[in-house]
């Protein structure tokens, strides 16, 4: 198995079907990500195709499942389930959402928003000082995409994150197609939210393709290459933070391997600009 | 303010209204619809052939119908839908196919053989050391994997018809059929049994000796033969261990 | 020891050694063989897309309302026969689907 650390490079998320092409012809990738909910069955091929690529790739588990906005107790039995598998595959970052998708025992796989309020932000940090106790080791936070507010929110939502990273010592996952789908959809410019986004606790950034409805509505479908917008975004971005680990979603419609591995080496070249930039 | 509680009830109920206090209140269709949809696709994924069997439309109609009615209880969702087989046995609409709760009962297996715990499969070499006294007492532990699907039908051709693993023409809906599904290694191997072998495995599985299974085989079907049987059984590589009686612990 | 019992062991004892003695004889099943065929490129019908897993991805694909009570099924079903007098069924109460789209919110 070769180093955990995630380098400060574009990587993927793995999708089981680019496995053996993957395997078979080892491309350039910084490191791949997945959700660590596809791979708690016992055993079987997913576990098999799993250890294979970590044996050469550094690896990230995105969790959906936990539900840390949740108003329950944050599930104990899915909390171990994640800790067998950061033993077993030694990621070098573990996130999860700010959302909740789960209540009284029925899980609704699905993202669900938040009031942002104190009341909400006790919650999660609690939730957050958990998980990070469970695991022993400190996760990243993802920003959601949005499609609603509610009416009692009091805070914004960079200001509700930037709180939950100050009082758990968690850090962020910025996901920037989520900017643009919730900047889009409640009527705010991107550019804003960056401005008031804590950067400095931004440990990766993720990018991926959003789907846009007749209505003119975004959902965050994971479904198509990158938006132009989106990859502006991140040039914004990269000149702020330096570089770090930039990811690539793709869940529905999945590619053929060269099309995602492409998105991949644009997100590369991005992170390859900075640098010289800075070097420069 | 709407508690979690309201949205979680508002997000399964198609003709509840959004709970009030969300701006605006008409995108809590989105999430509705993220659920529904999600969770139907995840069916779909899980049932192949049920999918093929019905057509898209109405698998999208039963599916949204089940997913109201028996929601997952984990976020592991390699394990949601268990109940569909149940589900589609009762299902009115689907009352004229009544070979898809069998067809959905062997993908369920198929699922489940895929994620199965791991164990090396025993070479058929291993029972031949066994003495030859205590054959018969011999009990055989079956890979993890491993699973029967019992049915009138016959639910392997109908299943390798309708993913592309095997003709459409060959299915004659009078056959009934017993599937054996394992998976040592990489591949789900999904069989077909004689009703011998269904009676012998079925036995072997339920615990019982070798010499009760060998002995239900045959009532089963008197031209059971029992040398090819154990190759079969042993080349599968569903056997993974021997026990000489429920006593003496286990040999693997 | 009685006779079945005997006979039992010599019988099993005989086979054993039988199916030892063709034990690298068997062909791989048929299904792993064409599994194998199929390559694990091909998506839906084979390992690779086993089965339902999770996404943190929202859906662009919109769920339908309506629901089964007024369909018949239209697969491949109807090459080994749908009882067309089963598919009239009674709608239990009030029950029936439109099969229209979920409505959504225009962005403000």
């Amino acid at each position: 198995m070769i180093a955990a650390t995630i380098p400060r490079a574009s990587g993927l998320g793995l999708k089981s079907r680019h496995c053996a092409e993957i395997l078979a012809s080892r491309p350039r990738v910084g490191w791949f990500e997945v959700h660590p909910e596809n791979y708690m069955g016992a055993g079987g091929p997913p576990h098999r195709r799993l250890a294979a690529i970590r044996r050469d790739y550094p690896l990230s588990l995105h969790g959906v499942g936990l539900s840390i906005g949740g108003e329950g107790p944050l599930d104990a039995a899915h909390l171990a389930r994640l800790r067998t598998l950061v033993e077993r595959y030694e990621p070098g970052l573990v996130s999860e959402h700010l959302a909740w998708s789960s209540h009284e025992g029925v899980y609704f796989n699905d993202l669900l928003p938040l009031p942002y309020t104190d009341g909400t932000l006790a919650r999660v940090v609690e939730h957050v000082d958990r998980l990070q106790e469970g695991l022993g080791r400190p996760i990243l936070l993802e920003n959601p995409s949005s499609y609603l507010t509610f009416e009692e929110s009091t805070l914004a939502e960079p200001a509700f994150l930037g709180e939950i990273a100050r009082r758990s010592g968690c850090g962020l996952l910025l996901d920037l197609n989520n900017v643009f789908v919730s900047s889009q959809n409640l009527g705010f410019t991107p550019e804003s939210y960056i401005d008031s986004f804590p950067l400095d606790e931004v440990g990766e950034i993720h990018l991926g393709g959003h789907a846009t409805e007749p209505d003119g509505l975004l959902v965050d479908a994971h479904d198509r290459a990158v938006a132009d917008p989106v990859w502006a975004l991140l040039a914004l971005v990269l000149q702020r933070t330096g570089v770090l680990p930039v990811l690539v979603e793709w869940d529905n419609d999945v590619p053929a391997w060269p099309v995602l591995h492409r998105e991949a080496v644009l997100a590369q070249r991005l992170l390859d600009n900075c640098r010289h930039a800075r070097a420069g | 303010m709407p508690a979690q509680a309201e949205l979680a009830g508002a997000l399964l109920a198609a003709d509840r209204p959004a709970p009030a206090g969300l701006l605006p209140a008409g995108r809590f269709a989105v999430h509705r619809n993220n659920v529904v949809a999600g969770l139907v696709e995840a069916l779909g994924a899980a049932y192949p052939a049920v999918r093929s069997l019905v057509g898209e439309r109405f698998f999208r109609a039963a599916a949204t119908d089940f997913v109201r009615r028996e929601p997952p209880r984990s976020p592991v969702l390699i394990d949601y839908g268990g109940g569909f087989a149940g589900f589609l046995g009762s299902f009115r609409p689907a009352a004229g196919l009544p070979y898809l709760a069998p067809v959905a009962r062997l993908e369920r297996a198929w699922l489940l053989a895929y994620h199965a715990a791991e164990a090396a499969p025993l070479p058929i070499a291993a029972l031949a050391q066994m003495p030859e006294a205590v054959l018969g007492r011999c009990r055989l532990v079956p890979h993890p994997s491993l699973r029967l699907v019992v049915s009138s039908f016959p639910v392997v051709a109908l299943w390798a018809a309708n993913t592309g693993r095997g003709p459409h023409e060959a299915v004659d809906l009078d056959r009934a059929e017993t599937a054996l599904v394992v998976r040592p290694e990489e591949l789900v191997v999904v069989e077909s049994l004689t009703p011998g072998m269904a009676a012998f495995v079925a036995t072997l599985a339920d615990d019982q000796p070798l010499g009760a299974a060998a002995e239900a085989a045959m009532r089963a079907d008197s031209g059971f033969e029992l040398g090819p049987a154990l190759g079969r059984l042993f080349a599968l590589g569903a056997v993974v261990g021997l026990r000489q009686s429920s006593f003496e612990g286990d040999s693997r | 020891m009685n006779d079945s019992t005997r006979t039992s062991t010599a019988m099993l004892a005989g086979a054993l050694a039988a199916a030892i003695a063709g034990a690298g004889g068997f062909a791989s099943p048929a299904h792993a063989a064409n599994e194998k065929c199929y390559g694990i490129s091909l998506a839906g019908q084979n390992d690779c897309a086993a089965g339902p897993g999770t996404t943190c991805a929202g859906t662009s694909t919109v769920d339908y309302q309506g629901n089964a009570w007024k369909l018949v099924p239209e697969g491949t079903c109807q090459l080994y026969g749908t009882s067309t007098e089963e598919a009239k069924y009674e709608l239990p109460g009030d029950r029936e689907g439109s099969l229209e789209p979920l409505a959504r919110d225009v962005p403000a």
